[in-house]
């Protein structure tokens, strides 16, 4: 994977024009796909603009549920988180032009903190990718980039969105220019929707029965401003940027449920389907980020640094829960994260046949919370790693590649203590303690090993490699009533770094009609990091503790693509994944949100008058969950009809792009499985119709 | 190295096919509803007196505990829309609102118990609507969780 990510990283910045391997558009060269194949060992999936543009929704991870083996957690319209293979949070890296993405990744109600209309391509590396990242890179990696390098003075494209379901539109605009040796580019984008659309008059929940107004889940209304300016400087070989960018989101939570619990208001939530009302959540997100790099024709050097500040508030109405008195205002929790990381990285050739790679990195974080409600403790941690890399060409079609990395990271956690006192017995009351003053040091070593072989239309991969995580603050150190899930959730000071042994395959057959791709995987955790419900009780709510387990897990994502004649291709893809406990209390159930297996078919005709053009339609089949752990429920299967068309008109010299998307055609109540509000049996958006129109200047 | 850990995953793969036969507990336990049961919806008790609780709890395997909690109902923030519709007094802030809540153990090893207990109402608390919470769990960890709405009036 570090190849694919630095070469990637290196082709946008120095090709003339982008050259990006377009794997899901209509333009593939065989060549370059066998190549693309041949570049690492890992099973990676580059995503053009082209397709990104085409797919576009209500958020970035939405657009790229159509990678096999990618999935979307949503919340709500607007918002959602990725996973790959079915991990998630801390057990996958999002980066952004080569740094990682520092939002609050273990929490399940909030998204990705990112601006899609900014990003020039991205990249999906699905296995362990810890060589590169170091802790978290379990279940693979986002790689997002938006550093396309201006190739005009001025140059720019502006688009216009909207989507029916939930009433929303959307503006997007960038520039960009390149003047001699510097470069400038400025993004920005404004998205405003309202609430959601289901196709049900009223949602049942426990014992209780919530109507809904004109189909709309009240309050899930929300917007989103973000904006960028990148300022660079090229010469010779010489490359360096320094881009800030900002994200603000504010989003309503579903008014008559806040987490599990049904709510009743006197709020006039129906008086308008456009305002936010409590309870909601905004997120900002700032960036700094500086990219630098210097290459000759024998040695590369790159280096990185980053400032993030992550920013998170939520807001409810004010109850008394349990002990806790009718709290002062509605700032339930908020979250202030600061994030300093610091990565350079050598690349160079030696013996013709070797290209070796090494790199070091250092990270330091500080995360702040406050608010009536608690889940984490205020923390800060700081970690270092190095790395170094091998890629050894043996002949041209057979590519060995080894590495190693070693990492230490250093957390300490703040005490907390709740703001009421709770009786201990009949004449005494205390301030409960919710975590203790903490420190830990977790040390790692990683590696990961792979080959490349192709012959005639055969490329066949396999990579084998080790990852970890350091165990977030919560697992450590959570000692506290969740009110949003109504649950103890009770931390283990003593756990270690969840390691992960996984082995890769990927078997890649192309003629110039048919292409085929299988990726099957093989996965082990020693000590998976699980928070276990038990059958116990502590201050009124079934108590949960972090447990290290034995996890095993395998599966494949499987892909055809056929072109049928100039105008019609097809194409067949699916994932499917096992997961089960080998040990602890859980021995024998699954993973939490456990993903079910998915089939995607579609056909699409493509034509080219006064520009091209395509229409589609695709049929996304999804199977029943019944593989669940306490206290998840069982999904049913469905599946949804999905159309899409799009056609580039030239302008002179601009050119004009219409794309149009119509998701659940049949307007079908089903339910996702690893979706934020199936817990409390609120079914997936209806009916939806998308347009885009772009002009690119 | 590489060997051995092929050797290993093919060994896990193994252990999963072998050990997926085991008996799984997938269904929550039950709080019997009937007649008998008690507290029920609407019950009205008096301050002073005594909740004379009483439910039948049953799962397919094995009981784990239960919980009850009473907190107040006066600022309306839940409504049950089961079969009954108790009539609710109007919305007020807490006083001095009773808040209970007491776990208790079910003996090892059962599947069915008969949980009584007499849960004594201060005197000095918020007359009012109050929720009675009962919280079931069986020994795999599903909760089954019924709510039921009481009224809190003066002693007579």
């Amino acid at each position: 994977m570090t190849l694919t990510t630095i070469l990637a990283a290196t082709a946008m910045l120095f090709a003339a024009n982008d050259s990006t391997i377009v794997l899901h558009g209509v333009t593939v060269v065989d060549a370059a796909k066998r190549d693309f194949q041949m570049k690492s060992s890992q099973n990676s999936v580059r995503v053009s603009q082209t397709y990104l543009e085409e797919n576009v929704a209500g958020s970035l991870m939405q657009s790229l549920e159509g990678i096999p083996g990618v999935k979307a957690m949503s919340i709500g319209s607007g918002q959602s988180k990725p996973t790959i293979r079915g991990l998630g949070f801390n057990r996958m890296v999002v980066t952004e032009d080569g740094i990682k993405h520092e939002g609050q990744q273990w929490g399940d109600d909030h998204g990705l903190e990112m601006d899609q209309f900014a990003i020039d391509h991205a990249e999906v590396v699905k296995g362990p990718a810890a060589l590169l990242h170091g802790s978290d890179a379990i279940g693979g990696v986002l790689n997002l980039f938006t550093n396309h390098v201006p190739v005009t003075p001025f140059e720019g494209a502006a688009q216009v969105f909207g989507r029916t379901n939930n009433g929303q539109i959307g503006f997007s605009a960038k520039v960009g220019g390149r003047h001699k040796r510097f470069f400038y580019r400025a993004n920005m984008t404004f998205v405003d929707y309202a609430d959601y659309k289901v196709p049900t008059d009223s949602i049942q929940y426990y014992s209780y029965y919530i109507r809904l107004k004109d189909r709309c889940l009240r309050n899930t209304a929300g917007k989103e401003q973000d904006g960028s300016v990148t300022l660079g400087y090229m010469h010779n070989g010489f490359h360096t940027d320094i881009r800030v960018s900002d994200s603000y989101s504010k989003s309503g939570f579903f008014a008559n449920a806040h987490g599990l619990e049904v709510r009743l208001s006197d709020i006039d939530y129906d008086h308008s389907s456009r305002d936010i009302d409590l309870p909601y959540q905004w997120v900002n997100h700032l960036k700094v980020l500086s990219h630098t790099v210097w290459q000759n024709d024998r040695w590369m050097l790159e280096a990185n640094l980053a400032y993030q500040k992550n920013m998170r508030e939520e807001h409810s109405e004010p109850v008394s829960h349990g002990y806790m008195p009718i709290p002062d205002g509605s700032l339930e929790r908020r979250f202030s994260k600061d994030t300093y990381t610091g990565k350079v990285g050598i690349r160079c050739g030696f013996a013709s046949q070797h290209e070796l790679r090494a790199g070091a990195s250092v990270e330091h974080q500080r995360n702040k919370q406050s608010g009536w409600g608690f889940i984490i403790p205020s923390f800060t941690s700081t970690s270092a790693g190095a790395y170094v890399f091998d890629r050894y060409t043996v002949q041209e079609n057979l590519i060995l590649n080894a590495g190693m990395r070693y990492d230490h990271a250093h957390t300490h956690m703040h005490h907390y203590e709740d703001w009421y006192e709770t009786p201990i017995s009949a004449t005494e009351s205390v301030f409960k303690q919710r975590s203790a003053e903490m420190s830990r040091n977790f040390n790692s070593i990683t590696w990961s090993a792979g080959i490349n072989y192709g012959t005639g239309n055969w490329v066949f991969k396999a990579n084998v490699g080790k990852s970890f995580r350091v165990p977030i603050p919560k697992e450590l150190g959570a000692d506290g009533i969740n009110y949003h899930i109504f649950r103890y959730e009770k931390g283990n000071p003593q756990l270690d770094p969840e390691e992960s042994y996984q082995l890769d395959c990927g078997i890649f057959w192309d003629n110039q009609v048919l292409t085929i791709q299988i990726d099957p995987y093989l996965n082990y955790f020693p000590n998976y990091i699980y928070m276990n419900p038990t059958p116990d009780y502590v201050e009124g709510l079934q108590l949960y503790n972090y447990a290290q387990s034995r996890v095993f897990r395998w599966g494949f994502e499987a892909q055809v693509d056929y072109a049928i004649s100039s105008h019609w291709e097809a194409q067949l893809k699916g994932e499917y994944l096992y997961a089960e406990q080998l040990s602890g209390e859980k021995k024998g159930y699954t993973l939490p949100f456990s993903t079910p297996w998915s089939v995607d078919g579609g056909v699409k005709y493509l034509f080219d008058w006064k520009g091209k053009g395509f229409a589609g339609l695709n049929a996304h089949i999804v199977g029943t969950q019944n593989e669940i752990v306490p206290p998840e429920k069982t999904t049913k299967g469905h599946w949804t009809l999905n159309a899409s068309a799009g056609k580039h008109f030239a302008l002179g010299a601009t050119t004009l792009k219409v794309a149009l998307h119509a998701d659940n055609l049949l307007n079908k109540r089903y339910y996702d499985h690893t979706s934020y509000y199936r817990l409390i049996d609120v079914p997936e958006p209806g009916r939806n119709f998308s347009l885009m129109v772009g002009l690119e200047f | 190295m590489k060997k051995n850990f092929l050797s290993l995953m093919l060994l896990c793969a193994l252990c999963a096919c072998s050990s997926s036969d085991e008996e799984k507990d997938m269904t929550k336990p039950e709080v019997v509803e009937s007649d008998t049961a008690c507290p029920l919806e609407c019950d009205t008790y008096h301050k002073g007196g005594t909740i004379p609780f009483k439910y039948l709890f049953k799962d397919n395997q094995e009981l784990g505990n239960f919980n009850i909690e009473i907190h107040n109902n006066f600022d309306h923030h839940t409504h049950s829309g089961s079969a009954v519709e108790c009539e609710l007094g109007a919305q007020k802030q807490p006083q001095n609102p009773w808040v209970y809540n007491k776990s208790f153990e079910i003996p090892e090893g059962v599947s069915t118990y008969l949980a009584e207990e007499g849960i004594a109402i201060p005197t000095d608390i918020d007359a009012g609507d109050y929720h009675f919470m009962i919280r079931l769990t069986d020994k795999a960890s599903w909760q089954q969780i019924k709510s039921v709405a009481i009224k809190i009036v003066d002693a007579e």
